[in-house]
């Protein structure tokens, strides 16, 4: 280095004072040889010549003293800072230490205020991203909410249609059964009155009846609750009944009513027949009530494993803007005027739709209605001719000779009372009990030709009643008759069920059927 | 009982907690002030190997915080006899600062007895290292802890076993 002297000398004695070199002479087996300078400021103690200086020297351990090496910054376990250098000469090696604390200090604020403000940038970075997540969160919560508010709002809405509809139409049939019921009862009226009366008081209940069944089916669906009991059934025959059942009430109108059936339609098909016949009654009931003059047309073709129904009429039609209300519960498009809870539609869609089916509607005003139901049912194992030779003969069906006895369990009297009087005048035998325990005994007892069993029943409910007589060997049928819902394996239980208010003809018809395979 | 030296190096990005563990390690102490390295920090701590007759002393050479090596670094890291990585588990990045670095050791000096501490396991409501992640790095480095320098979680356990895997390596080479 080209420098006077004098300079070199300065610098030399500047560094030395500063940096208080430290000088160890080693051998290849790390062994002092000597030392010169002052090491206290090390922490390095007294090293005696001759040894191995690991022990006192620990950052020697692992350090090749035949490679030339420096490490800037070195912190002893002492707290001293050092700049080590490993020096290798002729087989020995200078292991020199020079106390940097001055710099190391400034280095590392340095290196801090560096270091904290990364750390700072990755946690505002943490910030940010947990900002979005929580925003991104908001958005969901909102959205959810907004979810639930239409829904509360969609059920609200529901609620006061409900209580609006319940106030008129309930009331009505219930005023007239009530009033026409005191009218019956007034001393000065005529035979014939009371017969009037009782009529309208028996086609008031008879609504009513109809009204809460609609209410009930509405709120099972709504719920999920509604199980489906699929079955191989007559297609055919339900469509007959159905045809007995619409073309009267068409007539009565005035209408004209036809069913049309495509050649591949099959005979028998596997689905829910109870379903099938509600979702048809409630359509073409529709129909038949709206439609002033003209004619209603029920098609039933068959396309790719699905019933297609299709139900048109020459009614009114509806708009645009009513087509998606009158499939709203306690909806009536703008027939305001017309009887009923508005649910017909409602179930109806909510069955088809259970069923795995869809609905569709083509209408306008003035131009009828056309509702067309997609229906996925399998067509039945047995065909029409199978099916009609396997109907029992005449031969086969026996007639009862002695009177049928009839067991009726029910907690309610009026109902045991009820049923009693139409059994006794068809001629059946009656035994009656108001506890499922006691009826199981006379069961056992008397062994009669059915047992016709309420199911909810203090104590021993009737399906557990029903199962126990099962389990001890009565044979004969158990028919529930019942205001409860029954699942589907509570209805295996049984030979048949009726909901209450049963009507009483059917109930006799099935009794009778019942009792007169045995 | 035999004593033996090596020389461990510690390493990681920085503020990992690389100076926390070697102080929980060596001192049984833990300070919540954040002090950068500079350099490198030696410091020593014997582990007796009592079953097989050996007092382990580690030479811990605590290198500052780096997320790779340069020249400078590899100075420090020559004539290691095992590797603690350090990684931070309330930042994820710092894992895949400590794979990298692993794998520049691999390529400088081949393979190497090597543990990773995920440390800060006390940070529950920040800890983000997911468990697929840890497994992961069973596959790159001998042993995985989670570590906590400030309660000592799994400190002790993790050097102890980096210790029996030098001693093991030492004993095969013979």
């Amino acid at each position: 280095m080209d420098l006077p002297p004098i300079v070199i000398g300065y610098l030399q004695g500047s560094f030395l004072e500063r940096t208080r070199p430290f000088c160890l002479l080693l051998d290849a087996d790390y062994r002092l040889i000597g030392s010169w300078g002052e090491g206290d400021w090390s922490g390095i103690g007294a090293l005696p010549v001759g040894e191995d200086v690991r022990d006192s020297v620990p950052f020697l351990v692992g350090t090749d003293l035949g490679e030339r090496q420096a490490f800037d910054f070195m912190e002893l376990p002492s707290g001293a800072i050092a700049s080590v250098h490993v020096v290798p000469s002729h087989g020995e090696c200078y292991v020199v230490l020079l106390d940097v604390h001055g710099d190391h200090a400034a280095i590392q604020t340095r290196q801090q205020s560096v270091n904290e403000s990364l750390l700072m940038q990755a946690r505002q970075q943490r910030l940010i991203s947990r900002q979005r997540e929580l925003i991104g969160e908001l958005v969901e919560t909102k959205s959810a909410l907004d979810h639930h508010r239409r829904e509360a709002e969609r059920v609200s809405e529901n609620k006061s249609r409900f209580i609006a509809m319940m106030s008129h139409e309930f009331r009505t049939p219930l005023s007239s059964i009530i009033n026409y019921g005191e009218l019956a009862l007034e001393k000065d009226s005529s035979e014939n009155d009371v017969r009037k009366y009782v009529e309208t008081m028996s086609r008031s209940a008879r609504h009513l009846a109809d009204l809460v069944e609609a209410v009930l089916d509405d709120a099972s669906l709504d719920a999920g609750q509604t199980e489906l009991v699929n079955a191989e059934f007559d297609l055919f025959r339900l469509l007959d009944d159905i045809g007995a059942m619409m073309a009267p009430m068409a007539a009565e109108k005035g209408l004209s009513f036809v069913i049309r059936l495509d050649d591949d339609v099959p005979s028998r098909v596997h689905a829910d027949e109870i379903r099938l016949r509600q979702i048809l009654i409630n359509l073409l009931g529709n129909a038949v009530k709206f439609t002033v003059e003209g004619s209603v047309e029920l098609l039933v073709a068959y396309n790719e494993g699905r019933l297609v129904i299709t139900i048109s009429d020459t009614g009114p039609g509806i708009s645009l803007e009513n087509q998606e209300r009158v499939f709203r519960a306690f909806e009536r498009g703008t027939q305001k005027r017309a009887k009923g809870a508005g649910l017909g539609l409602s179930i109806t869609l909510q069955l088809v739709k259970l069923m795995g089916g869809e609905v569709s509607l083509d209408s306008a005003p003035g131009e009828g209605c056309t509702v067309s139901v997609h229906l996925p049912a399998v067509p039945g194992a047995m065909d029409r001719e199978e099916q009609v030779s396997a109907l029992p003969t005449p031969s086969r069906v026996m007639h009862a000779e002695k009177p049928t006895s009839v067991l009726i369990c029910d907690d309610d009297d009026d109902v045991i009372a009820l049923v009693e009087h139409y059994l006794h005048r068809s001629g059946y035998g009656l035994i009656s009990s108001n506890d499922a325990g006691e009826a199981i005994d006379k069961a056992l007892k008397y062994d009669p030709d059915l047992v016709l069993m309420d199911c909810n029943l203090p104590g021993v409910g009737g399906v557990a009643a029903a199962r126990r007589l099962r389990e001890q060997g009565y044979a004969k049928p158990i028919v529930a008759l019942t205001a409860s819902r029954l699942t589907s394996a509570e209805q295996d239980v049984f030979s048949c069920f009726f909901r209450k208010p049963a009507p009483m003809n059917d109930l006799l018809s099935e009794i009778k059927r019942l009792t007169h395979s045995l | 009982m035999t004593a033996i030296s090596s020389k461990i190096c510690i390493v990681g990005d920085f503020a990992v907690g690389k100076t926390s563990v070697v102080e929980r390690f060596v001192n049984n102490h833990f300070s919540d002030k954040y002090l950068s390295t500079v350099g490198v920090k030696i410091d020593t701590r014997e582990i007796e190997l009592a079953d097989i007759g050996v007092l382990h002393k580690l030479v811990i050479w605590d290198v500052a915080g780096s997320e790779s090596f340069g020249d400078k670094e590899f100075a420090y890291l020559r004539g290691a006899a095992g590797y603690i990585f350090v990684a931070d588990g309330t930042r994820p990045m710092t894992l895949g600062s400590a794979v990298k670095l692993q794998s520049q050791i691999v390529d400088r000096f081949g393979n190497t007895p090597a543990v990773i501490l995920v440390n800060k396991r006390d940070m529950t409501h920040e800890w983000s290292a997911s468990d697929e992640r840890l497994a992961k790095l069973q596959e790159q480095f001998d042993s995985v802890y989670r570590t906590s320098a400030k309660t000592g979680e799994e400190v002790g356990s993790a050097m102890a076993r980096l210790s029996r895997l030098i001693i093991n390596k030492e004993v095969r080479a013979q």
